[in-house]
């Protein structure tokens, strides 16, 4: 078992151009795939993430603040996974309800273990 | 808390109390169980909440789905609102602080089966070894059974305070130790399994032979224990069931006699005078029942001797019927188990019946540390019986009026009175 950060990235709040029916059906469908990763134990964690915030870039002592490139992708929400491996790991990615409604991508990484120390 | 509202949710707790139960059981597991009191606190307050609403707007069609909608909601503000101020450390309470999986969660951890688990870990939990068996049968009673702290009080004949005491105490030992709230697995399950068992028994038989008054508290605490270990038998993450069987027998068994061995004015009646017409039939083939499945797999305890034991008195048509040979033949396999003196009182009364009286009061006056039996009632009841039999009725009652004179309480001095006038 491997655990592993899938970060969600949509261009811009991918609710909002929702009607509330729809943004209702979205969360419906979301609660169930939720539901199910939580029923097999896949599931550590899943939360949404505010559209606002900051980026700051630079190099210490010369760092700005953003926005650099509205319209570029957003982190809308991240989930923490248990899975057995990256192809599992992609497969639930790949059933994530936010690729129904638009153009969405997920990125996949490994949480880097930590051995213990020696 | 006012007095008129503690008599509300006395009267809330009796309509609800095993769903007050379940609801513990599944805030313990979302709070943790360094929190069982706030566990405690939102399942109480959602139920007087719902009595406040339902005064003025009637009883809904599902009052229990209403209260657990209540509790829930109850729950998730907790989690989130004192976040920081309180220390969750469960997956569960992570889960009820984000938007995604706040529902899926609660969901899922309010399902029948997450429910029937949860009440599980919850017994072992209360039933944890580092907890005095005192405070584990009040909490057990407190969380699980959902008695009021007065209710505990009257059943074991005690104050409040007391029992608010031995409640405090085994919270504290369940925070410092950090106790998980898990089923224990493999060697350690075996361990703990008993212990549990043995506090539920201990629950029984302070329904079953107290000299309380109150006769319902009384078989209230002998259906709580058999229920507790029913759920203990349901459940499929324990697959060594034998001893749960064969105490849920022992208990069932002996429940079905329960009005049978008491009178209109709460003397004990023994087993050759009752009304045998008064066993409840219903717990009496449970209890066969429970003892067959007792037998499955190749093990056996002291449950299985006591609950044969007491399948040969329910089973025999009458009191001369009795299989007093088999009886003793269990008694002494019993004694290689367990050679406490009370069990060895037991058997000398049996010994009375196949071998006589003059062999049983060898045996009894045998028993080499006799200190526990200083304030016990049957000791004294016993001995002097066998003395009368055997044509000693100076003896006995010599002994009965010895008896008298120990702080035994009221109603057993009433016992050793009609003893006497019997004489």
């Amino acid at each position: 078992m491997q655990e592993f950060m899938l970060f969600i990235k949509t261009k811009g709040d991918h609710l909002e151009n929702l009607s509330p029916e729809e943004q209702q059906a979205h969360v419906q469908k979301i609660g169930k795939y939720i539901g199910n990763l939580m029923q097999s134990g896949k599931l550590k964690g899943a939360q949404p993430l505010e559209m606002g915030g900051a980026i700051i870039h630079g190099k210490q002592g010369n760092i700005k603040d953003g926005p650099f490139n509205e319209s570029k992708e957003v982190i809308v929400g991240y989930f923490h996974l248990v899975a057995q491996d990256l192809n599992e790991a992609i497969e639930i990615a790949k059933a994530n309800p936010v690729f129904e409604n638009e153009e969405a991508t997920i990125e996949i990484r490994p949480i880097k273990q930590m051995d213990g120390i020696n | 808390m006012s007095k008129s509202k503690i008599e509300i949710s006395d009267k809330i707790n009796n309509l609800f109390r095993h769903e007050y139960g379940k609801l513990v059981s599944v805030l313990t597991k979302t709070f943790g169980t360094s929190n069982i009191e706030l566990a405690e606190d939102v399942v109480q307050d959602a139920m007087l909440e719902a009595i406040k609403q339902w005064e003025f707007k009637g009883v809904p069609n599902n009052p229990t789905g209403w209260i657990y909608k209540v509790a829930k909601n109850k729950a998730v503000n907790i989690v989130n609102r004192e976040k920081y101020k309180r220390n969750y450390t469960t997956e569960v309470a992570h889960f009820l602080q984000s938007e995604w999986t706040v529902e899926p969660s609660l969901n899922h951890i309010f399902t029948e089966k997450e429910i029937v688990d949860d009440q599980l870990r919850m017994i072992f939990t209360c039933c944890h070894p580092s907890i005095s068996s005192d405070s584990q049968i009040a909490l057990t009673l407190k969380t699980l059974c959902g008695f009021s702290v007065t209710e505990i009080a009257k059943a074991f004949l005690t104050n409040e305070q007391n029992i608010t005491k031995r409640l405090v105490r085994a919270r504290k030992v369940i925070k410092d130790l950090d106790v998980s709230f898990e089923v224990p697995t493999g060697k350690d399950l075996e361990n703990r399994l008993q212990s549990v068992l043995e506090t539920i028994y201990l629950l029984f038989n302070e329904g079953y032979n107290s000299i309380n008054d109150n006769k319902l508290i009384r078989f209230e605490l002998c259906e709580e224990a058999i229920r507790l270990t029913e759920i203990i038998a349901q459940n499929s993450n324990i697959q060594k069931k034998s001893t749960v069987y064969a105490l849920l027998s022992l208990m069932t068994l002996n429940a079905s006699r329960f009005e049978a061995r008491i009178d209109a004015a709460n003397n004990l009646i023994d087993l050759q005078n009752q009304d045998r017409e008064k066993w409840n039939k219903e717990l009496l083939n449970k209890g066969l029942l429970y003892l067959e499945l007792s037998t499955q797999q190749k093990e056996i305890s002291r449950y299985h001797i006591l609950a044969t034991i007491s399948a040969h008195y329910c089973t025999a048509r009458d009191f001369n019927s009795t299989d007093w040979q088999n009886i003793l033949s269990l008694y002494n396999n019993l004694i290689q188990i367990d050679n406490s003196p009370i069990i060895m009182l037991n058997r000398a009364i049996v010994i009375s019946k196949v071998e006589g009286v003059k062999a049983a009061l060898r045996e009894l006056n045998g028993i080499k540390d006799k200190t526990i039996f200083n304030n016990y009632l049957p000791y004294y009841t016993t001995l002097a019986e066998f003395h009368f039999q055997n044509n000693e009725k100076e003896t006995a009652k010599k002994i009965l009026n010895k008896a008298l004179e120990l702080p035994l309480g009221s109603s057993s001095n009433l016992i050793l009175k009609n003893i006497l006038k019997k004489y």
